[in-house]
């Protein structure tokens, strides 16, 4: 009587979404495959209204905001979705506390992939070390990562080119080379 | 705004059962899981058509994550044909329509009770723990506010202090299975109740592993290439079950952790427990072509 | 794929099912309808426990499972789960319920008046088992008052309040989605008073009973007066996307105050459940009178109560011990054995003999 139960397109894009984001944060610096381009489907693979939001950018925001989640500074979001990630913005991201940990932030931006500075990446998910190579960023964005964060408080990073994603959480150390 | 916009068209059931919102906060919670490894993140788990203490954790993650192309494999106490592993399995592929397999080669998403498979995990399969009791500090402190604020400040001198103890009493550390580990040299962590024999397989694995506690709310998680250590002194080393000269009286396999089976006549004998490496061992006699994995013991031993 | 069919997992819980459901029989709509009827304080604990307010779903859920309470509560919050959330109703004030029934222990009388209501507390407990033997029991007719009791009254504690007698609550200025909400985010500690609440009028009540009694009986550091206990209708008021607000129907609620006289003031204790259960509300009321300042690991303590009487948890947890257990216990086994044949070795050997 039952049929066979289908995700619908939106069910199934989400799931495929979080799939590669699940992916890149257990094995930071491997780049994973989105569905499609963009950070859009991140804000519907994780956001709704039980959460609090920081979007520069207006059509995202519009986005986020039909999720029901609130908008909010940047201090106060659990997610910041941003197109170009800004100089101060990894001083003003949550990073929780020792006692709840989880309420650090979870940073979605673009950036390039191939072109600017080469980063090693080392920590849980990576087999000894991982080069990548990652533009996009303010110049002196990776010192000010690791000045911001006390493992095990900090932020996530899920850095979107096209439909290319790494990512980046906070038990990894990253070093410019 | 409309209420039109509100809505979604309507569906008996959403797929995989949860509800998008219920995914969603699983999915923001199991990046955090991911992101510190071994730490608790509390999650709102919902109630699902099972009673709590029998794998509703567990089950959240896995109908969160399968999609109708994903093979799952469900095992209680390593075997897939255990009543409540069935149980669970149908679920899944009732409301997911996920096909399903007992091959842990073919899966790519295991659900399991107390056991890891003994044939080597590959990077690209999710393992999934059920797990009665997140707290490894519980049976040092009870209180789950007071136990929190420990893992906060790394304070893990009762929990040393009561393995001391049990050596200084009995001569050897008394924990059975759901030994503490300690995971990123950070945070103490429960591997759930899996045997001693399996928790080496965690450390430094290639697959993830989620473990989820529906009843106390609680998702953590070990990724690839994460150190898990149980807490041991220098000079009493870690010592898992004493089976690897065991031989299962069914399929003849050797060097994997058993269950013994009381026998009548005052005896024991041995079967294997990872009940499909053992049917596996056994279409291989039978000289059907079957596919082994690789194991991560070897002759009873874990190449360390 | 052959061994498959040969294994008997799936065909032992097939059947196994169906030897549960051959007791019960039929499911019908009567029957629902019936136990619907017959049985509305069973309804009402069903729904409260459930946090679910819906009658026919509460009778189907005790049809389906022969009245196992835990499992019928199992059910209707699995079906919750899968529930979209349509809106959030405005908040209900204790002065703007219908009030069926409403008595308080502190004064012999009070503002609006004691309102008996429905109630078997003056009833001789006696079996009508005249029914047994074929006739039928027909209870009397109600006789209307010649003058109702107002329907719409303030609390005892506002009065209190009032008159100085107590520090009256500070009014929580959250609205709507902004509300804490236990079923979509986990309860930590210490608790929001949202989820303190919440989860108390989830509770199961022979669990809140247990600590709660315990609590009364002089394992807690206050003693209570029931200061009001209240039976009552309450006005569902949601608002429509266009901005009207309208009622969605009225749903059976209790509520209990109680007080403590120690010291300077009067102390209050609050407890509210969805249908009318009045044994909860008041030993819920006592363990919130208590919470304040309860050592770490009292009965009376917050964490303590609120997991230990969460009915869908604990009774799943109990049943969980029937699950195969004999990987960890091998595993103890294990080490049982090692540790006396070590001291079996110790005992043995090395001493050089006299």
């Amino acid at each position: 009587m039952r049929l066979q139960p289908v995700p619908s397109d939106f069910e199934a894009r989400c799931n495929a979404t979080f799939d590669a984001v699940m992916w890149a944060l257990a094995r930071p610096g491997v780049m994973r495959d989105l569905p499609q381009a963009g950070l859009a489907q991140v804000v519907e693979a994780l956001i709704d209204r039980e959460c609090a939001v920081h979007c520069p950018d207006e059509a995202l925001a519009m986005l986020a905001r039909r999720t029901g989640a609130e908008l909010v500074a940047p201090e106060a979001a659990d997610h910041v979705f941003a197109e170009t990630v800004t100089p101060e913005m990894p001083d003003r991201l949550a990073c929780g506390s020792d006692l709840h940990p989880e309420d650090g932030a979870t940073l979605v931006a673009g950036a390039v992939f191939g072109a600017g500075q080469r980063v090693c990446l080392t920590g849980p998910g990576v087999d000894g070390e991982v080069i990548v190579i990652i533009g996009g960023l303010p110049g002196d964005f990776w010192q000010r990562r690791a000045r911001a964060m006390r493992y095990p408080m900090g932020f996530e990073m899920l850095l979107v080119d096209g439909a290319r994603l790494i990512g980046v959480p906070r038990s990894t150390v990253v070093e410019v080379l | 705004m409309t209420l039109q916009t509100l809505t979604k068209p309507w569906e008996p059931m959403s797929y995989g059962f949860l509800d998008g919102s219920a995914k969603r906060e699983i999915r923001r919670k199991m990046i955090k899981a991911i992101a510190v490894p071994g730490c608790q993140m509390p999650y709102a788990s919902r109630e699902v058509p099972m009673a709590r203490g029998w794998g509703t954790g567990g089950l959240q993650v896995s109908l969160t994550l399968v999609n109708p192309a994903m093979r799952v494999k469900v095992i209680d106490q390593g075997a897939d044909d255990s009543v409540n592993a069935a149980s669970i399995r149908r679920f899944i592929a009732r409301v997911a329509g996920t096909p399903t397999t007992m091959d842990t080669l073919e899966a790519d998403l295991i659900q399991s009770r107390h056991r890891i498979p003994e044939e080597v995990l590959r990077e690209d399969q999710v393992l999934v723990l059920q797990v009665p009791n997140p707290e490894p500090l519980r049976p040092v402190q009870p209180n789950m506010s007071i136990a929190r604020q420990m893992h906060a400040d790394a304070d893990y001198g009762r929990m040393w202090l009561q393995l001391y103890e049990q050596i200084v009493r009995s001569g050897r550390v008394m924990q059975g299975a759901s030994y503490p580990s300690l995971v990123h040299g950070r945070h103490v962590m429960t591997p759930s109740p899996i045997p001693r024999w399996d928790v080496p397989k965690l450390h430094m694995a290639k697959h993830l592993t989620i473990l989820s506690a529906g009843r106390e709310k609680r998702i953590f998680a070990v990724p690839p290439f994460t150190r898990v250590e149980p807490l041991v002194f220098s000079d009493v080393p870690y010592k898992v079950e004493d089976h690897a000269g065991l031989t299962c009286h069914r399929s003849g396999t050797r060097g994997f952790f058993m269950n013994e089976i009381p026998q009548d006549d005052g005896s024991s004998v041995f079967e294997v427990s990872d009940s499909e490496w053992g049917v596996k061992a056994i279409r291989r006699r039978d000289g059907e072509e079957v596919a082994l994995g690789e194991t991560w013991y070897k002759n009873g031993k874990m190449p360390s | 794929m052959a061994y498959v069919a040969t294994r008997g997992g799936e065909r032992a819980i097939e059947q196994s099912q169906r030897l549960f459901k051959a007791e019960m029989g039929e499911i019908t709509p009567e029957r629902v309808a019936e136990i619907r009827a017959a049985m509305p304080y069973l309804i009402d604990r069903v729904m409260g426990e459930a946090s679910l307010y819906d009658e026919d779903l509460a009778a189907l859920a005790l049809a389906q499972t022969g009245g196992e309470l835990y499992e019928a509560v199992l059910l209707l919050r699995a079906w919750r789960t899968t529930q979209p959330r349509i809106a959030v109703a405005e908040p209900v004030t204790q002065e703007g319920l219908f009030t069926h029934r409403r008595i308080s222990a502190a004064f012999k009388d009070i503002p609006g008046g004691q309102v008996l209501g429905p109630t078997m507390d003056y009833a001789h407990r006696i079996l009508a088992t005249e029914v047994l033997d074929g006739q039928v029991h027909r209870p009397d007719p109600v006789e209307p008052a010649a003058r109702p009791s107002p329907a719409r009254q303030p609390s005892v504690a506002a009065w209190q309040a009032e008159n100085g007698l107590l520090t009256g609550a500070v009014p929580d200025k959250t609205v709507g989605n902004d509300i804490p909400d236990v079923t979509r985010e986990p309860l930590l500690f210490p608790a929001k008073r949202a989820h303190t609440l919440q989860s108390l009028a989830r509770a199961e009540t022979g669990g809140v009973l247990a600590l709660g009694y315990a609590a009364q009986r002089g394992y807690g550091q206050a003693h209570p007066t029931v200061n009001e206990l209240r039976l009552a209708e309450a006005e569902i008021v949601v608002t429509h996307p266009r901005g009207t607000q309208f009622s969605a129907g009225r749903v059976k609620v209790s509520q209990a105050e109680v007080v403590d006289k120690k010291g300077d003031g009067l102390r209050l204790g609050f407890a509210a459940t969805l249908g009318w259960n009045e044994v909860k509300v008041i030993a819920a009321a006592t363990l919130d009178l208590n919470a304040e300042g309860a050592p770490k690991g009292a009965p009376t303590e917050e964490e303590f109560f609120l997991y230990h009487t969460e009915g869908v948890e604990s009774s799943g947890f109990c049943i969980h011990f029937k699950l195969p257990h004999y990987v960890t216990f091998q595993s103890s086994l294990d080490a049982m054995r090692d540790a006396k044949a070590q001291k079996a070795a110790k005992e043995k050997s090395p001493e050089p003999a006299e």
